[in-house]
């Protein structure tokens, strides 16, 4: 009688221990819970107060605002590959593109005649936010041969990601030569085969196709690349 | 609305270093309090909940488009939710032998992207449809989207170490 009341005993203090516990648990993870939301709310609202006014929008020009229209002549070239020495694409004419700049002034690429030196840029690339600057660089050094002519076109064009609108971008930067403006479903960089920006086309005096890069250049890569059709 | 929760993602990766460096210290003393070590794993669950619906709603709603890195994040980071959720409700301290390789790995890619984000050359050319190098968002001077997986990865290993000490 004495064992089994005092095993009886035991089994209800370690029942009680258990329920304690599992009391002390639940107050737990209820605690751990309310300074959760609590730490979330707070977060939030740090949010809302410190957030300041939305730019205002109105002012920016949406994509389509910005977009031009260019018109597209000619077969379309393959996609660039990753290494240029096997382009299959090289001594192809390429499409003859025409368009206009952010102020709508005609601007033409891929016109037989004078060599052309194409640099196709996404503003809010940053490696396009790299290149840029050495280019301005390399024009303002006088890298660029005379009988030849350096023409970008602003692709690419996307009003939700950074460093936008391109058009001040390009005047940020110092860069005053012609743009060519594409459309927005970026129809003059699909047409010359871009695969990612910056991407360069340097097409000879006959309008063909004499190199294609992809990724950033650099100064030196420049001059090469103003050489392969400089004299053609 | 898409900038309030950029920022309240902001703040509350600040509140991760915090608990990082408050969890690494008692890591180091082998001291860690019962009451950390006991917070240790839901907090590691929550931060692993944040991290989930902030990239989910980053991508979804707000449409930046998440590139290839982003996506290995993601991929170290989603199961972290189911891991360190159910250690976290049975108590089981041994999660640390997933969650902590699960975080290395996400904590390497994530300093990967990083380095491409300061330095672009080094992702190559900007993939028009999402290059790694475009940084969709910077709070405070330097928390960028990886910045912010970076801080979370490092903060669920070392709560996670850190429930190893949990009392029984």
């Amino acid at each position: 009688m004495t064992t089994t009341s005092r095993a009886q005993r035991g089994r209800e203090h370690r029942e009680a221990r258990q329920r304690a516990k599992q009391q002390q648990q639940r107050k737990q993870r209820l605690m751990f819970a309310i300074v959760g939301a609590v730490v979330l709310v707070l977060a939030v609202v740090i949010g809302v107060l410190t957030v300041g006014e939305s730019a205002d929008r109105a002012a920016v020009p949406s994509t389509t605002e910005v977009a031009g229209d260019p018109t597209i002549e000619g077969e379309p070239l393959p996609g660039a590959p990753e290494d240029p020495s096997t382009d299959q694409a090289a001594g192809d004419p390429v499409p003859v593109a025409s368009g206009a700049d952010f102020d709508g002034e005609p601007v033409t690429v891929g016109e037989p005649g004078t060599p052309q030196l194409v640099m196709f840029m996404a503003s809010w690339c940053p490696a396009c936010q790299e290149e840029l600057p050495e280019v301005v660089e390399w024009l303002d050094a006088g890298g660029l041969p005379e009988d030849v002519e350096i023409v970008s076109v602003a692709t690419s064009l996307d009003d939700t990601r950074p460093n936008w609108p391109p058009q001040d971008w390009f005047e940020e930067e110092g860069y005053d030569g012609p743009v060519l403006v594409d459309d927005v479903s970026s129809s003059v960089a699909e047409a010359y085969g871009l695969q990612a920006t910056p991407y360069w086309v340097a097409i000879d005096g006959d309008g063909q196709v004499a190199v294609r890069v992809s990724g950033m250049i650099g100064q030196e890569q420049l001059d090469a690349l103003a050489d392969t059709v400089s004299g053609t | 609305m898409i900038a309030v929760a950029e920022r309240s993602f902001a703040v509350l990766a600040l509140v991760a270093i915090v608990i990082t460096v408050v969890a690494g210290t008692a890591l180091v003393t082998r001291r860690p309090p019962p009451w950390l070590a006991d917070a240790a794993l839901p907090l590691a669950t929550a931060i692993a909940v944040v991290a989930t619906g902030g990239s989910l709603l980053l991508s979804e709603v707000a449409g930046y488009t998440p590139c290839t890195l982003c996506w290995y994040q993601r991929i170290a980071m989603y199961p972290l939710v189911i891991v360190l959720g159910v250690a976290a409700m049975r108590g089981d301290r041994s999660a640390w032998r997933v969650s902590v390789p699960l975080s290395g790995i996400g904590a390497a890619i994530a300093i990967w992207h990083i380095a491409i984000e300061r330095r672009p050359s080094l992702g190559g050319a900007c993939d028009p449809a999402a290059p790694c190098s475009l940084i969709w968002v910077r709070e405070f001077g330097f928390l960028t989207l990886p910045t912010m997986a970076l801080i979370g990865f490092v903060a669920i290993a070392t709560l996670s170490l850190v429930a190893r000490h949990r009392h029984a």
